[in-house]
């Protein structure tokens, strides 16, 4: 039972029918002698409506196929089947190491000190295996360099590579340990691939003497300039990576 | 699984209004609403409580957008660095007229947004919401006086902006 004068509180368990029979004939009975609070109270009532009239149409909005429970059960056990996998290239991972010794352990060494790696990872993801879709598709009239400048306005330029046939084809943003990354796929008349990549030189402001390296069938060109690193990549048999490598206008 | 299915696909449109709510706008809160129902389903076996589903499935939802919203003032600048403008924030201009209701309930803060659809649309128990946002009853009812007096004053125009106020 509540006290008379019901508090603030009653008046809103009131309004929002939260009060059992007898504190609401109570309440009534109060408001009907208090011309200034039951005001207050049709105020807060008048609130609740329209704000409940002017939601409803959101109810009724066409249904989204991506949220179906079906679906989205189906897309979990696909996660936890990829996890599985990945659990199990790990273990394999781990036994080779356990055989090899101490090669394998220099190798991840090196491979995890090795300037731009990550740019070789994009590279594999994005240019082989097309894991991760292109952000910006040049078309006709296209401009990649218009898109890269949305983001890295004072980079260098992006290079001109049609003298061997390659050409800005597909950009993707990425984000990075070191900060947001960009990434330009050129393209030749036969589909091979070279990349341009562009990031922060993170934190430690970690800038690069002009490099080469190479890793598996990929070579990667590396310099810095303008506050950014860069990377170009490609496969190593490519007749343009030779190119690359000579040309001194990075 | 079909039973459950079915229960969802009724609190969806809910969800998906709730999101709106919170997010402002729509292709967010449908991504909302995703990783809130990837969440719940991961989660059914042992999370699931008794009780209202719905209930259930509005406090999982917004911890999530709490989370992605702490994260994303965190990552704001990043992300004004990839998009050339800053959409993770609403509009910093709050002191705008309200004309209608649902002006004035988009000026509210996140809580109580949350708490005047709970309460008043979707007429969710003080105690289901003391169980979501994990405060006594009582203070449910505080924040809920104190939301429905704001919303009455940006209903009522009281809250003018300064050069308006000027002018006079």
């Amino acid at each position: 039972m509540i006290s008379m004068p019901p508090s603030e509180r009653d008046l809103h368990a009131y309004v929002d029918h939260q009060l059992n029979d007898a504190d609401r004939r109570l309440v009534e009975t109060y408001l009907a002698n208090s011309p200034e609070v039951a005001a207050q109270v049709r105020a807060w009532q008048q609130d609740a409506q329209q704000l409940r009239a002017a939601m409803s149409g959101a109810l009724h909005h066409t249904a989204n196929p991506e949220l179906d429970p079906a679906l989205i059960r189906q897309r979990l056990k696909r996660q936890t089947r990829r996890h599985l996998a990945s659990a199990a290239v790990l273990l394999i991972a781990v036994g080779v190491g356990g055989l090899s010794g101490w090669q394998a352990r220099e190798m991840t060494l090196v491979s995890a000190s090795a300037p731009m790696t990550d740019a070789m990872q994009a590279y594999r993801l994005i240019a082989q295996q097309g894991i991760l879709p292109a952000d910006y598709k040049v078309s006709d009239d296209g401009d990649m360099q218009g898109w890269l400048d949305r983001y890295f306005s004072r980079a260098n330029r992006l290079p001109d590579l049609s003298d061997s046939g390659f050409r800005p084809v597909s950009g993707r943003l990425l984000s990075t340990e070191q900060g947001p990354a960009a990434m330009v796929v050129y393209e030749d008349q036969s589909g091979h691939k070279i990349s341009f990549y562009v990031r922060p030189p993170g934190p430690k402001n970690n800038l690069l003497p002009r490099g080469s390296r190479s890793d598996g069938e990929l070579q990667a060109e590396y310099w810095s300039g303008a506050g950014y690193n860069y990377a170009m990549v490609s496969p190593s048999n490519l007749p343009a990576a030779q190119r690359l490598k000579q040309t001194t206008q990075f | 699984m079909n039973e459950i299915d079915e229960q969802l696909r009724e609190i969806i449109p809910r969800l998906r209004r709730f999101a709106v709510s919170l997010t402002r706008n729509p292709s967010s809160a449908d991504d909302l609403v995703q990783s809130s129902l990837e969440r719940a389903l991961s989660s059914w076996g042992d999370k699931r409580p008794e009780g209202d589903l719905r209930a259930w499935l509005f406090s999982i939802l917004y911890r999530q957008f709490l989370d992605a919203h702490r994260r994303s003032r965190r990552y704001a600048r990043m992300l004004e660095f990839f998009t050339g403008r800053d959409d993770a924030q609403p509009s910093v201009e709050r002191t705008v007229m309200a004309q209608s209701t649902l002006q004035a309930f988009d000026q509210l803060s996140t809580e109580q947004r949350a708490l005047l659809l709970w309460v008043s649309v979707e007429g969710l128990s003080y105690k289901e919401v003391a169980v979501i946002l994990d405060v006594p009853t009582g203070t449910v009812m505080s924040r809920l006086s104190r939301a429905r007096q704001a919303l009455r004053q940006l209903s009522d125009g009281e809250i003018t902006s300064p050069s308006l106020r000027i002018l006079k």
